[in-house]
């Protein structure tokens, strides 16, 4: 188990941030989702042991939150949102400093700065002034000194803010490495969903300070075995027409077609509609939700 | 295995406990500091001073063994201490030794004051407009470690122009006389010189320190710090030079129109006893409890004794500053330490508040 | 004066495309920001890409008129776009920086933003609120802008750029620090107004957002034009990467045997945890074509198709990362 809040309630004046939060979290790669105010900054915070809860108890990585804030952060590793760098200092000079404050020698944090600037792909420009990066290289280097002092977790709030395609493609490739074939669990909070379900395994998804919904993506996505969704070279109602005349339900969603088969039907049937109509299938898949309907869902109950 | 994998190696080195995590951030500071061209020539430019004494310490040596080289400066020595301490030195060496470690640290006062301008600023208030607190207080960094650090480095720079060159001229004087009991005469002093600097430095700094965490803009935070040191020195002057003013209008109506100058020089002496006025300038405390400390007065007093008592406090006038209880110096720089460690705490806060 | 031209402005919106960039070019001292770069761009919405550096904020710049080409000309609905202040009742932008009035509620805010694009007081009172309202800010209108969330401050960008209810649109970045709820709202926004007829350009990193809203995309890079139209028309001219598609079937070592001996298939990769194979091959098109009689004939139930590479980022990709 990664951490475990038991009831956790944090207000500031008449502002409610967590409202009674109880939450369990497997080890692994998991996401951290909520609009903007739902708490998730104060979790986080909160985690970490920076802010006192006004309730509640809990644990991460077996240590007690509100007691041990320390040692927690010996062991954990936090590249926060805002944009935040130590002045005056070269790229390696900031990440062995950040391993230093840490409590690593500062021989042992200088050698470990250039090898995870290594890992997150900043070359000669870790000898420039940090004043001088671009968007991209502060976000690379806010992971390096988050992951200096090798943490058991990783927490990474909008990692890829600023970004182009490129860069955080490589940030997420990053993400993904560390924790599962690194070890190395992580915390992903971000709003680009794409971005979560491409790293994470499993997401907690909060709003108004509570708990919505948990649980592994694939399961929370629900694949309906029986409903597919079809998108054809042609849009073509015939398709649609004949597939209803053999018992499916099909209705037409923008340039795809939602099928449902009914019980016994093999997805054999669309080939043959196919081949009789002379039409190309350039996509066939079972329909499951996406994280996003997912969270939709979750945050606006209808 | 002869292929090694370049991806995430894992780490496990040991991770040192917290007594001493406040030295990182001091030694990076320093070394930050250092980097500014300004802050090395002033260095440099401070050791003038260290000359001067060093030379002076020599030279007193050297006279109390008798020693020909210096028969040139021996007209300057008397016009400036009295001719009885050149008569015998070894009697009146620890008064004039006392009279030069107190100017040389005035000299060096100011010193640090300036160089404080050039690196204090930027110290926290550089932090704040970069945002660089999540970074520190994310890690296993207290407030308590971040501001010793931060006190450390500011302390580190004045305490290099203050407490190391008195000590090596403190060096150079005592190989220049060659007289063991010399040690046992001049080490109190060593020890309240190495003390003064210590409170101007952490004074000072202290107090730097507080301004820069009130902006993030730094000439800001510079600009106070020179309003604080010339407007303090201006009022003082000011308030002072009334008063003066007013003691003298009064003396000429009492008196009517035939006074002493020495009459007048002691009135002025015994005023100054009593006088706050120069409480508002912040160099001026600073620099009465050194006199305090060195006991400078009382080494002047000494020296002045060769002078006929009317003109002895004429004499004293010039080269004595105020006389005022030392205790009051060291009460307003007292509250200045407690509302700058306060203004600390304030503004360094934790993250904990509603982004 | 200013009325007859917005007249004609009006007037030639039917004619010809919305945005028509002639081979310009823009360069500051020896930095070239846009090359001989020609660009029309039609009603509806349309994604603007690129890397950074690519030239997508000179575009916008040179677009709404805030620089002067260097070279060629830029024109908006018909007219030069520089130095024509009429010209801006029709063009809404929706810059990427956050420069507010900060002391204003955000009703003010969008008011005062409706009055400077010439509407009268009536007018504008009205299509501030409806605006506001369609954005979702409605509930916080009457907060100092200094309170609002990054999600409540693009929000308020948009409602200022829509309020004067302009023909063309520009959006650097919309959707930056938004959540899922604001960015779905903006996005139906957005789709909404490119159904109307507007044309609506949006310069985004986030390539699944822009997917999501439009298949019509520009790509740019080194200040140069790389590819403009449709995603899947753009993909299926990229001939130097032959098109991936993905079959999933139970027996699919059986359907490779099947695949391997065709010329169309250029390389076949094993999917064995999907239980399915990757094909690769240069004509799409006949290999769609023959996937029901290959599903049918042999007996091999082919579960799932679809195409690895026949999306925005793929696009992307292939031509922009060397």
């Amino acid at each position: 188990m990664l951490f475990q809040l038991q009831d956790v309630t944090k207000t500031y004046g008449s502002i409610t941030a967590l409202d009674s939060l109880s939450v369990t979290a497997p080890n692994g790669a998991i996401g951290l989702l909520g609009p903007n105010g739902s708490g998730k900054t104060t979790m986080i915070r909160t985690l970490l042991g920076l802010i006192p809860a006004d309730r509640g108890s809990g644990e991460i990585l077996g240590m007690d939150f509100r007691r041990q804030h320390l040692d927690i952060r010996a062991v954990v590793g936090f590249a926060p949102e805002d944009e935040c760098l130590f002045p005056r200092v070269v790229g390696v000079e900031f990440v062995g400093y950040a391993g230093e404050l840490v409590g690593m020698s500062h021989k042992d944090a200088f050698q470990r700065a250039h090898e995870v600037l290594d890992y997150v792909g900043l070359g000669e420009a870790r000898y420039r002034a940090v004043e001088t990066y671009s968007a991209g290289m502060k976000q690379r280097l806010k992971l390096a000194a988050a992951i200096v002092h090798d943490p058991q977790l990783l927490i990474l709030d909008e990692p890829t803010n600023g970004m182009d395609p490129a860069g955080r493609e490589e940030l997420l490739e990053l993400a993904r490495d560390l924790a599962h074939n690194k070890g190395m669990s992580l915390l992903f909070s971000s709003h680009l969903l794409p971005d979560v379900e491409a790293v994470c395994e499993h997401v907690i998804v909060l709003g108004d300070g509570k708990l919505l919904t948990s649980g592994n993506i694939q399961q929370l996505k629900q694949i309906h075995t029986r409903c597919f969704e079809i998108r054809l070279k042609a849009s073509d109602s015939k398709f649609a027409d004949r597939l209803m005349a053999l018992g499916c339900s099909a209705e037409a969603r923008d340039d795809r077609i939602l099928v449902h088969l009914p019980e016994g039907a093999s997805p054999q049937i669309f080939w043959e509609v196919a081949r009789d109509q002379q039409q190309q299938i350039r996509f066939l898949r079972p329909r499951s939700s996406t994280l996003e309907e997912v969270f939709l869902s979750a945050v606006e109950p209808q | 295995m002869p292929i090694f994998d370049q991806g995430y190696q894992h780490w496990s080195g040991e991770l040192a406990g917290h007594t001493w995590r406040w030295m990182v951030i001091t030694r990076q500071g320093v070394r930050i500091g250092l980097k500014n061209r300004f802050v090395r020539i002033l260095l440099l430019v401070a050791w003038v001073p260290a000359l001067m004494l060093a030379s002076v310490l020599c030279i007193w040596g050297l006279l109390e063994r008798n020693s020909d080289l210096i028969a040139p400066f021996i007209g300057i020595l008397r016009s400036l201490f009295g001719p009885q301490s050149v008569a015998d030195p070894q009697l009146y060496r620890i008064d004039v030794w006392t009279i030069c470690f107190h100017y040389f640290l005035q000299t060096e006062t100011r010193f640090s004051l300036l160089l404080l301008l050039v690196i204090g600023p930027n110290l926290i208030s550089k932090d704040l407009r970069f945002n660089a607190l999540p970074l520190y207080f994310s890690r296993p960094v207290r407030r308590i470690d971040y501001c010793l650090g931060k006190l450390g480095i500011i302390t580190t720079f004045p305490a290099m122009i203050l407490i190391l060159p008195c000590v090596i001229a403190y060096l150079f004087g005592l190989l220049f006389s060659l007289d063991i009991t010399i040690v046992q005469d001049t080490f109190g002093l060593l020890l309240m010189s190495v003390l003064y600097g210590l409170v101007i430095a952490i004074s000072a700094g202290m107090l730097m320190l507080a301004l820069s965490s009130l902006s993030r803009n730094s000439r800001h935070v510079g600009l106070f710090w020179l309003a604080i040191l010339m407007v303090g020195a201006i009022m003082a002057t000011v308030l002072e030079g009334v008063d003066h003013q007013q003691r003298i209008h009064a003396y000429r109506s009492a008196a009517g129109n035939v006074q002493s100058r020495d009459a007048i020089a002691t009135a002025e002496i015994e005023a100054s006893r009593t006088d706050w006025r120069p409480l508002v300038s912040y160099t001026a405390d600073l620099s009465r409890i050194g006199q305090q400390l060195l006991g400078a007065n009382q080494s002047w007093e000494k020296l002045s004794q060769w002078l006929p008592p009317n003109e002895r406090d004429v004499f004293l006038l010039k080269l004595v500053g105020p006389q005022f209880p030392w205790y009051w110096s060291a009460a307003v720089l007292l509250i200045l330490f407690g509302l700058s460690a306060c203004i600390l705490k304030i503004q360094i806060k934790s993250l904990d508040r509603l982004k | 004066m200013h009325s007859e031209d917005s007249n004609q402005i009006a007037r030639s919106v039917e004619v010809e495309p919305i945005v028509i960039f002639d081979e310009v070019s823009k360069w500051y001292g020896n930095v070239i920001g846009i090359n001989k770069l020609s660009l029309r761009i039609p009603a509806g919405v349309t994604g603007l890409l690129g890397p950074n550096g690519a030239g997508k904020s000179t575009l916008l710049q040179l677009a709404t008129g805030q620089l002067f080409p260097s070279q060629g000309k830029v024109r908006v609905l018909g007219r030069e776009v520089w130095n024509n202040s009429a010209l801006n009742r029709f063009i809404g932008l929706c810059p990427e920086q956050d420069a507010f009035y900060e002391w204003m509620t955000g009703w003010e805010f969008v008011h005062t933003c409706a009055r400077l694009s010439g509407l009268r007081r009536s007018a504008a009172r009205d299509a501030t609120q409806h605006t506001l309202n369609a954005v979702g800010m409605a509930k916080h209108q009457n907060r100092s802008v200094r309170g609002y969330s990054k999600g409540m401050r693009q929000r308020t960008k948009l409602a200022q750029a829509l309020v004067h209810d302009p023909q063309v649109l520009f959006l650097d970045e919309p959707l930056t620090g938004t959540d899922p709820v604001a960015r779905r709202d903006l996005m139906n926004i957005i789709e909404r107004l490119g159904s109307e007829g507007k044309s609506v350009v949006v310069s985004s990193h986030v390539l699944h957002e822009v997917e999501s809203i439009t298949p019509n995309i520009i790509l740019l890079n080194h200040g140069r034009l790389v590819a403009e139209g449709h995603v899947r028309q753009i993909r299926d001219l990229i001939d130097k990467h032959p098109h991936h598609i993905v079959l999933i079937c139970d027996d699919y070592r059986r359907l490779a045997a099947q695949l391997i001996v065709r010329d169309d298939v250029e390389g076949l990769a094993v999917l064995a945890k999907d239980k399915g194979l990757m094909v690769e091959t240069h004509s799409p098109d006949a290999f769609y074509g023959s996937l029901p009689g290959l599903s049918l004939a042999e007996g091999l139930t082919i579960r799932e198709v679809y195409s690895d590479d026949d999306n925005l980022e793929a696009v992307f990709k292939y031509l922009v990362n060397k």
